[in-house]
């Protein structure tokens, strides 16, 4: 980030540009992108804070009316909505936390000089660049499926049956599959935080007697840190917005058992035809998703601008 | 390193390329199975067959699945060319021009990002179906550039913050017309970033999903995941294993291609980004 952003305040330009009617010249290349972007998300936004103070069922016409706060007080005390809730959380927190693992181990597995390393960390990026359906399609039908699938395929020598995972165990199949999409991105990213490293204070440290291990705890780590956050907040981003994975893989059931946020929602609205809840409920992620975000954004910036 | 030790690094490697890529050989090795086969748990088919690839693109499944190819591809392409024109004018503003409150677009722009799409899609849908955008490439291409636009502008003015604007004055000085200077010095130095930019937009708008099935109802408009979504659930095919496993093959080679392609602009644009943002 260059000074210029990071401190808006102590520009000092060179002329008075910023006065008047020079200023929004100057901004005005900006605002076609700004402005289509703000009407698209916050125009359709405003309908949903709407919808969400009438009662409103698609299914009954003529049956909208105003209700003020009620869809607030049935999310809140709606238990299902709890539990979606907190699904929300453990798929998210659980996908990006693994894959975070698992992306770190393969970073400083393939940080060392092999022969064919460029062709592996191309082939590793694959999962990422699925589209997201067809890797859900790929995990439901290929991997966990009872009859053919290649997890009971691998696991047989060791006595595992036609078990169907995606019923057994809706939310974990959701989040390995996941897990397994996330894992390559992860890597990239530790691995450019690796390959950032400063080769002197680590060749000082080898000298100084430090094993691989005290290494890495006392200087990769704290270096990888911020990368390792950065990977955390845009997975955590992304994935609790999950919504293909879930939709294919499991519709969220059964019943609620593995449905989130985005697709209890859905499910609200376009199959329960329930406008005024589905839109209150968008309502109270929107507010959430603020407030997680402001947390874990500063967290970012505040340790990316200690490097720099 | 003892022979020992590169023995393990071997084994290591081997592992995780597995587990990257055996599920990937497993689903084309199912796109090649003749329906008795797709049930034998073998990883190579006893007999290789197209048959799943010509349902798709010319048997009973070509109804569902050609348009949608046709629909992802310019729906997604017109998006990602105006979502390239839209934040080049941005991040050239971002990165050469002198005002006050750079800091809060880009914040504006990472906020917008974040905006959980969920919530803004039945209005969306309400809206779409009363102005006669719903189920056309309109009524997608402009949630896609919403989509999109926030990224693009982050990636393309951290691109567009290393290039040394100077040089265009220099060439000028050096007797080059504006527009030479322009076209021999900056384009050459922009491109990478606003190539960077075009893919990582058509990857996302490639892969949504939520708008693609919320926003669409007919062949006319509905995208690729939207039709794979319909592929799993509908009994129109008698199994539709082998011709699910060809449509995702299919669908994930172009985003595939143009990524290896492209992979190290991918890369260092995905860390540029983020890291300098």
């Amino acid at each position: 980030m260059t000074a210029t952003v990071e401190r808006p305040a102590e520009i000092v330009p060179r002329e008075p540009v910023n006065k008047g009617r020079e200023g929004w010249v100057r901004r005005a290349p900006l605002l076609p992108a700004l402005v289509f972007t703000i009407i698209v998300t916050q125009l359709p936004f405003l309908f949903t804070i709407w919808y969400s103070l009438q009662s409103w069922n698609l299914v009954r016409p003529g049956s909208q009316q105003f209700v003020g706060l009620d869809n607030y007080v049935n999310v809140f005390t709606d238990s299902q909505f709890r539990g979606v809730a907190l699904n929300t959380v453990v798929l998210t927190v659980g996908a990006v936390l693994i894959a975070m693992v698992l992306g770190l181990a393969f970073a400083l597995l393939l940080d060392r000089q092999f022969r064919g390393r460029g062709v592996v960390r191309t082939l590793l990026i694959t999962p990422f660049l699925i589209t997201p359906v067809a890797a859900a399609l790929l995990w439901k039908t290929v991997l966990f499926s009872p009859t053919y699938g290649l997890i009971n395929f691998v696991l047989s020598p060791f006595g595992a049956g036609q078990t169907d995972w995606i019923s057994a165990f809706p939310l974990t199949s959701v989040m390995v599959a996941l897990v397994w999409q996330w894992t390559p991105f992860m890597m990239l990213l530790t691995l450019a935080g690796l390959q950032s490293q400063p080769h002197d204070v680590l060749e000082a440290a080898r000298v100084d007697g430090a094993g691989s291990f005290a290494i890495f705890r006392e200087i990769t780590l704290p270096h990888l840190r911020r990368f390792i956050e950065l990977g955390i907040v845009l997975g955590a981003i992304y994935l609790v917005n999950t919504f293909d994975a879930i939709y294919m893989m499991t519709q969220g059931g059964p019943g609620t058992a593995s449905a989130n946020l985005p697709f209890y929602i859905y499910q609200r609205a376009f199959l329960g035809f329930d406008i005024g809840q589905s839109a209150a409920m968008g309502v109270v992620v929107v507010v959430a998703t603020i407030i997680v975000s402001t947390f874990a954004l500063r967290l970012i910036f505040r340790s990316f601008q200690e490097e720099s | 390193m003892s022979a020992k030790e590169r023995n393990w690094w071997i084994v290591a490697g081997v592992v995780i390329v597995l587990y990257a890529l055996f599920p990937i050989a497993w689903i084309v090795s199912l796109s090649f199975k003749a329906p008795a086969d797709i049930a034998n748990g073998q990883f190579l088919p006893t007999v290789f067959t197209w048959a799943n690839y010509s349902q798709i693109l010319t048997g009973d499944a070509a109804a569902l699945f050609l348009p949608a190819l046709r629909n992802s591809f310019g729906i997604c392409l017109i998006a990602t060319f105006l979502a390239c024109i839209l934040s080049m004018f941005a991040a050239y503003a971002i990165a050469r021009l002198d005002f006050k409150g750079k800091k809060l677009i880009l914040s504006t722009a990472l906020a917008v990002a974040i905006f959980p799409v969920i919530s803004i899609v039945t209005p969306l849908f309400n809206l779409w179906r009363l102005i006669g955008l719903y189920d056309t490439w309109p009524g997608l291409i402009i949630p896609y550039l919403s989509l999109t636009l926030p990224l693009s502008i982050w990636t393309m003015s951290a691109f567009f913050r290393e290039i040394p604007w100077e040089m265009e004055q220099a060439a000028q000085v050096d007797g080059a017309t504006s527009w030479q200077a322009f076209r021999k010095v900056i384009v050459p130095l922009a491109a990478p970033g606003v190539f960077t930019t075009a893919i990582l937009a058509f990857f996302l708008a490639w892969n949504d999903f939520v708008y693609g099935i919320s926003l669409t109802s007919t062949s006319a408009a509905r995208p690729v995941p939207a039709a794979l979504g319909l592929f799993s659930g509908a009994s129109q095919f008698e199994d539709p294993t082998g011709a699910t496993a060809a449509a995702a093959v299919v669908v994930t080679i172009p985003v595939i291609i143009l990524v290896l392609i492209f992979q190290r602009r991918i890369v260092s644009g995905l860390t540029n980004g983020a890291v300098k943002g």
